[in-house]
């Protein structure tokens, strides 16, 4: 039946969003996360990436999540000489990760989100209504 | 006579097909919403007016071609016509072509005329009960 397939298919759209905001949390909760020596690197903030995936069995396009990749940009340095981590010259690599851009990521990822769940109650709906002949 | 063979009745029951195959595509479309390189396809709608008789098979177009007598003609593929979707401009940098708000659109109007041909089946099939002196 093609409405099951429909609800698959919006289920692997939930689990793909999901994936990602897993991702988006860890690069928050690492945001300051600083190295403990001298010299060493902090955290570099990780990138989802989706890839379309048609499956056999639904004969649909699903969603899978990607490789998990790792965002190759410049760490912020901030002068903090008292800092166990601070190099010679009194600076601190922290994380690559920028709050604002996570935070629009989150949001794009919670609307997509709600897309999804919109097209399976739409679609619950339209079962309920093939069901609703068999009563009238 | 099966209760199908009734005109208004497989009239219908194309039209649901047809929606109930569009919800599918529409689905695929929002799931792949933030997917690189993925473009937005659409069903095209049935053409009621070429055929006076309407069977579901005019939804579906892609079948095998015997090139050779030997060949065992193919069963009838169940692929159906899709459509690229065009005249849409915003492509995202990544090369997904998918506007949320547009699918959203069609989701809940797909539903509507889901619902409107059930209502509609509902109606003709209690037409036939008054015709059979059951109410």
């Amino acid at each position: 039946m093609d409405f099951l397939k429909t609800m698959s298919i919006a289920a692997s759209g939930l689990r793909a969003q999901a994936g990602r905001m897993r991702i988006i949390s860890e690069n928050i909760a690492n945001a300051d996360s600083t190295p403990s020596t001298p010299g060493a690197n902090p955290y570099r903030r990780k990138a989802q990436i989706f890839t379309s995936e048609f499956d056999r069995t639904l004969d649909a396009r699903m969603v899978e999540l990607g490789k998990v990749r790792t965002d190759n940009s410049e760490f912020r340095l901030k002068y903090e000489p008292g800092h166990p981590a601070a190099d010679s010259n009194g600076n601190v690599k922290y994380p690559n990760v920028n709050p604002l851009v996570e935070m629009t990521d989150m949001r794009e990822a919670q609307r997509s989100y709600e897309a999804n769940v919109n097209v399976i109650s739409a679609t619950r709906r339209m079962i309920q209504r093939t069901i609703d002949i068999l009563k009238a | 006579m099966a209760i199908t063979d009734i005109p208004i009745l497989s009239m219908l029951r194309t039209r649901l097909e047809w929606a109930q195959q569009r919800q599918r595509v529409l689905s695929e479309n929002v799931a792949n919403s933030d997917t690189p390189h993925y473009r937005a396809r659409d069903l095209t709608a049935p053409n009621f007016e070429e055929t006076s008789q309407v069977s579901p098979a005019a939804v579906s177009t892609v079948s095998l071609t015997r090139t050779a007598s030997g060949h065992i003609g193919g069963i009838g593929s169940s692929g159906s016509a899709f459509q690229t979707e065009k005249g849409n401009y915003e492509v995202r940098p990544t090369g997904n072509a998918v506007n949320l708000e547009d699918e959203m659109m069609k989701v809940a109007a797909n539903q509507m005329d889901y619902q409107a041909a059930t209502a509609l089946y509902t109606r003709s099939l209690n037409l036939i009960k008054i015709a059979l002196g059951k109410r």
